[in-house]
């Protein structure tokens, strides 16, 4: 079976831009804290859009908040 | 805590709390034969008491910006309300077979079995929803600060 697995940047990011909390992040993306602490771990894949959210939230490129491997 | 977790706890809260008390009063009235006692009043009134303070913890914000609910949310709902669907149809199937052990085929049941039956399976459905969005939300001690 092939496991795939989706990493993310977001912990690193959020400490880049000057200590954003997930608190911060979450009412800039118009979500949950939860839901930032889910994708964080890796617990949660986000949708399309809000993925796009995130990443334009720091200014950067999806596939540099998000990468996608196969396992 | 987010709102749908608030909610879920308000409901896991409530329907326990209601639950039990059905129990009590169906022991108490129906097979112990007594009235509507002073400790009934009491508990009702505790529940009704609990009410106001539940009402606020639901109210409360964890920011100013905070959303009522977002995709996560709403998918995590969407599969508490199957797994409460799929618990209304076993119950409503054990509740057809059950009787035929206890009163046998061709026996009967008063009218109001029915109703105490019904509010029975609708706090059980709703148990059941609200303790599946808290065990989706890991009882809301695994989303913790970091």
């Amino acid at each position: 079976m092939v496991k795939n697995e989706m990493k993310n940047q977001i912990r690193r990011l959020r400490f880049e831009n000057s200590e954003m909390t997930q608190q911060q992040l979450a009412d800039r993306v118009g979500v949950t804290r939860q839901t930032i602490i889910a994708i964080e771990a890796g617990k949660y894949a986000p949708s399309l859009p809000l993925a796009f959210r995130i990443a334009r939230t720091f200014g950067v490129s999806l596939e540099q908040v998000f990468q996608y491997e196969d396992g | 805590m987010n709102r749908t977790q608030k909610g879920a706890w308000c409901i896991l809260i409530v329907s326990l709390f209601l639950i039990l008390f059905g129990i009590l009063l169906f022991t108490e009235i129906v097979i112990l034969k007594n009235l509507f006692t002073s400790l009934h009043r009491f508990i009702a009134l505790l529940l009704f008491s609990f009410m106001v303070p539940l009402f606020i913890f639901l109210r409360k914000k964890q920011s100013r910006a905070e959303v009522e609910s977002d995709e996560r949310d709403r998918l995590i709902i969407k599969r508490a309300i199957l797994v409460s669907f799929v618990s209304v149809w076993v119950l409503l199937a054990a509740v057809c077979i059950i009787p035929r052990f206890i009163v046998g085929y061709t026996g009967s049941i008063p009218v109001w079995v029915l109703s105490v039956i019904n509010f029975a399976i609708f706090l059980i459905a709703m148990f059941i929803y609200s303790t599946a969005i808290l065990i989706q939300y890991g009882w809301g001690g695994k989303d913790g600060e970091k």
